[in-house]
């Protein structure tokens, strides 16, 4: 596993960019040693908890707050002295040197589906604005791999689609779905035999080539072409990472056997064959959004959450693949402190928390703090913009490239630089 | 002046009269006219016409959305009549599918597709556009409705706009729309700054944006659903709960865009006051607005384009032929269905879309048509017209309607390019390995096609007139008997060329 030096100067190398690592690569005597030096490429999987979870009932929990602010759940130690979290996170706690809290989470939209879309793409929903990219879309393009079989990202579990496509980056970047991982991907096989197949799409191709010479649309080249990768994927080896079934039933068991474990699970197997972003759902229909009854329902998604991503956080440090892979987990804001008569907790975005696993970071600490009521953030606050240059310069990928979009004049950077951006640098 | 125009559009839905015909005729000779003399000055040749399979599936996807039945095109290309486009059109014009798809389409530009919810909401607000839109109600009128609409969604459906305008934010986003689909001109970049290339400032947003001020909100932005919409008369830009949190925010009074202030009247509320200067047939902008949309939505591309992004730095095309159409158009009291018999019975309407030596100059000088691609709800509706209704199909959730979760799976980005194809992996996977439509329904299309057909050659004609609306080349033909001798057995081979034709490029696009 590399040491912290190689990761420091790993990141050193991102920064001066990937044209001198090809430079030198490109110097053949060279190759052998600039190979072994050079790190793997990263990948990204995000946990997402739809609904936005209660951070004060998570990660930052308010002991010392009055009744109606506190809650039910009690904090537990973790591997890292100092850093408590909640009860209901009992193997995570165990990992807890790989993970950041970042505990001063501050944004703006309080709206599920504005909030989700402002956390994904890092700019606002607005009316006839531009359609602005996924985080997913973004790692796709910037890492991805135009030759691999596979789409670069993947969606596990039922999601908020608005705040997940690839927007202007157009279709090659637009996510795979797969809505239920036990059930694996959609459509990956023909309705008739494979020789059948093969037949009719033979047939097309033949059929397809005199519209296309005739009327040389661009749109009838893509099409084609969109035919052509579908079908080598449908053909393509790596495809068995989406088949959990090839798991040990007892694999299959320690991630939890429900939605999310098993969408861990495939996300795993997934980065292992080489997909560099895959987002997995907590939570479908209300999940984390507890309006009433937040303790019962926080506490059961909690444990689902915690097997699922310690068995993944497992898998990944007993591969060598956890410094490769940056693991965050997030919502699209926090709860309120305010316990309603319902038992349950509003949204609330000022202040709340997401976490960052093992990607390289500097593990076992926590950034920013909120209020004795998790209601203010006192210290270091972390916007958006903040956030995804983050995750982008953790994972290797400059954050200001701008991009051209069609129709519009001004280029658009892959974070809103017209805006303050501080990189969390504690992290790096 | 609305009032009148009811009237009036009660008595004109009843038929096409002589004088209404002569109108589009003058218009598409019009649109022809000018076409031609910019072509001459750059020495452009124009594209031949469309042959009769071309036109026909192009104009009924284009006024129906949605492909035409292997019945009536067989009855089309084999009709000797010389007027039958003519006719064709009038058919398609008078059918309620033209509001119906026109209503749908318009219920894409102005709901939200984060709307999802509220399906049936927006279910009622197409119909209500399909409504008008079939009464041929002048287009001011429509908009004029639309902008001042009050009351609850089940009761009003026009209110619907109101509420679930692009986003849950109210008076920014009606600013925004409004400006777009009304006006043509594109102020969002306003709210927060001056804008560099175009001279719309930050007070010409916020002016508009305070028409808008009197819409009440509730504490909770949800509850305009059980509410309503009403105007507070006590409301200004000011008074708005959540200023504080707009982007730019800047208290202006209500002024219509180019400067001119509005004089308070009494008993006439900010929205009706902003709904009467945009319909007003003065209005610089409303006529040309939607001109510009109907020229793009037929050829793919505006004669200004970003299609809603007029202002005098963006030069139209043809800006002669833009400002006629839109006098006439305001003239004949924003007649929609006068507008598009103008459109698609004219010359350049009619033009293949091969393209010759000079590709994109052709398309931008509208010497040839543009290739545009289905939208999702094209490619449903047709899909159904074909194979007939979806089967279910393991992995498709369609418990907010079929149509509407195909149309949101295959959805681009807001306001899709129509000549850009936006699909990926997971999108062409479903169509061609789901069994929603090509499984079972692939059977039944075959048995069909096979059941009064005396030679293979009268089934292979039938399966492309479904899938294409037009019988095989010759060199078609050839593949297509070649392919049925090596398949395992006849209704394989059929299968296999039925699939092969929904699949191809032909099928997804409208070219």
């Amino acid at each position: 596993m590399p040491t912290p030096t190689s990761r420091r100067s790993f990141l050193a190398n991102a920064f001066t960019g990937a044209t001198l690592g090809g430079a030198i690569c490109g110097w053949l005597p060279r190759l052998a040693a600039c190979a072994a030096e050079q790190p793997p490429t990263k990948s990204c999987i995000l946990l997402w908890m739809s609904g936005g979870p209660s951070h004060l009932d998570t990660f930052d929990l308010k002991p010392e707050a009055p009744d109606r602010i506190r809650g039910e759940f009690r904090p537990i130690s973790t591997s890292v002295p100092g850093i408590q979290i909640s009860e209901h996170f009992p193997k995570f706690a165990k990992l807890m040197q790989h993970a950041a809290l970042l505990r001063s989470m501050s944004t703006v939209e309080s709206d599920h589906q504005l909030a989700a879309y402002h956390l994904h793409t890092g700019y606002q929903k607005r009316a006839g604005g531009v359609a602005f990219p996924s985080l997913g879309a973004i790692v796709s393009r910037e890492l991805g791999r135009r030759d691999f079989p596979l789409p670069s990202f993947v969606c596990i579990g039922g999601g908020s689609r608005h705040a997940t496509r690839s927007g202007f980056l157009g279709p090659d970047h637009q996510p795979l779905d797969v809505t239920d991982p036990q059930r694996g991907t959609d459509f990956l096989a023909p309705l008739t035999s494979r020789q059948e197949f093969q037949d009719q799409y033979a047939l097309l191709r033949r059929f397809d080539a005199s519209f296309q010479e005739a009327y040389r649309a661009e749109s009838a080249t893509a099409h084609a072409s969109a035919l052509d990768r579908a079908v080598r994927l449908m053909n393509a080896q790596e495809k068995q990472a989406f088949d959990l079934s090839r798991e040990p039933e007892g694999v299959r068991d320690r991630y939890g056997r429900g939605g999310f474990g098993q969408g861990c699970l495939m996300a795993r197997r997934l980065v292992e064959s080489g997909v560099r972003f895959v987002e997995v759902v907590s939570g479908d229909g209300v999940g984390w959004d507890t309006h009433r009854d937040n303790f019962p329902r926080t506490g059961a998604l909690s444990a689902e959450a915690d097997r699922g991503m310690a068995a993944l956080i497992d898998d990944l440090q007993q591969s060598g693949r956890l410094d490769s892979t940056l693991v965050i987990w997030m919502g699209e804001f926090g709860r309120a402190p305010q316990i309603t008569s319902g038992g349950g907790r509003n949204h609330w975005a000022r202040a709340w928390t997401s976490v960052a696993i093992g990607g390289g970071i500097r593990g076992g600490q926590v950034i920013g703090r909120t209020d004795r009521d998790a209601a203010e953030v006192v210290e270091r606050p972390i916007s958006v913009v903040d956030f995804l240059a983050t995750v982008c310069s953790l994972l290797g990928i400059d954050y200001t490239h701008e991009n051209r979009v069609p129709n519009i004049e001004r280029p658009i950077p892959i974070v809103d630089v017209t805006k303050e951006v501080n990189v969390i640098s504690e992290l790096l | 002046m609305w009032r009148n125009l009811v009237a009036a559009a009660l008595l004109i839905h009843v038929s096409i009269s002589a004088s209404q015909a002569d109108e589009a005729a003058d218009l598409s000779e019009l649109i022809d006219r000018s076409i031609q003399s910019r072509l001459d000055a750059d020495g452009l040749q124009r594209a031949p016409q469309a042959d009769d399979a071309e036109f026909l599936r192009r104009v009924t996807l284009d006024v129906h959305g949605v492909v035409p039945s292997a019945e009536s095109a067989a009855q089309f290309l084999d009709s000797p009549d010389p007027q039958k486009r003519f006719r064709y059109v009038d058919k398609l014009l008078a059918s309620p599918r033209f509001g119906e798809h026109f209503g749908d389409v318009w219920r894409s530009y102005l709901i939200s597709p984060l709307a999802n919810e509220q399906r049936m909401q927006t279910d009622r607000f197409a119909d209500w556009m399909a409504a008008r839109f079939n009464r041929n109600d002048g287009w001011d009128e429509i908009a004029y409705d639309l902008l001042t609409a009050v009351g609850k969604m089940d009761e009003n459906p026009a209110v619907t706009y109101l509420i679930e305008g692009r986003n849950p934010l109210g008076v920014t986003d009606l600013t925004d729309l409004s400006s777009r689909y009304f006006l043509g001109v594109r102020l969002n970049c306003a709210q927060c700054h001056d804008h560099p290339f175009v001279a719309w400032k930050q007070e010409d947003y916020w002016g508009m944006a305070a028409f808008f001020s009197q819409i009440q909100t509730p504490g909770r932005p949800k509850l305009v659903h059980v509410a309503g919409v009403q105007d507070d008369p006590r409301m200004t830009l000011t008074s708005l709960k959540e200023a504080d949190m707009l982007e730019g925010f800047q208290p202006q009074p209500p002024t219509f865009l180019g400067g001119q202030a509005w004089e308070a009247e009494a008993r006439t509320t900010h929205r009706a006051a902003l709904a009467r200067w945009i319909t007003a047939p003065e209005n610089p902008y409303f006529a040309r607005a939607m001109v510009n949309r109907m020229w793009w939505h037929f050829f793919g591309r505006g004669i200004v384009n970003p299609v809603d992004d007029m202002h005098a730095g963006n030069e139209p095309s043809h800006a002669e032929l833009l400002e006629s159409l839109s006098r006439r158009f305001a003239e004949s009291g924003f007649d929609l269905k006068l507008l598009c018999r103008a459109i698609v019975n004219s010359r350049t309407y009619q033009q293949t879309s091969r393209p010759g030596d000079r590709a994109d100059a052709e398309a931008e000088q509208f010497a040839r048509m543009s290739v545009k691609v289905l939208t999702p709800p094209q490619l449903y509706d047709s899909l159904i017209a074909i194979v007939g209704p979806p089967a279910k199909s393991p992995g498709i959730n369609t418990r907010l309607g079929a149509r509407h979760e195909f149309c949101q799976f295959f959805a681009a980005a807001d306001d899709p390019d129509p000549l850009r194809y936006e699909q990926g992996i997971p999108h062409v996977l479903r169509l061609m390995n789901s069994p929603q439509f090509l499984g079972r329904n692939l059977d039944a299309l075959v048995s069909r096609a096979t059941a009064d057909a005396n030679s293979s050659d009268e089934t292979i004609d039938e399966l492309f007139l479904a899938v294409l609306s037009r019988r095989p080349t010759a060199d078609e033909r050839r593949l297509a008997r070649d392919h049925l001798k090596t398949a395992d057995a006849r209704h394989t081979g059929y299968r296999q060329l039925a699939w092969t034709l929904l699949m191809s490029s032909e099928f997804m696009l409208n070219h």
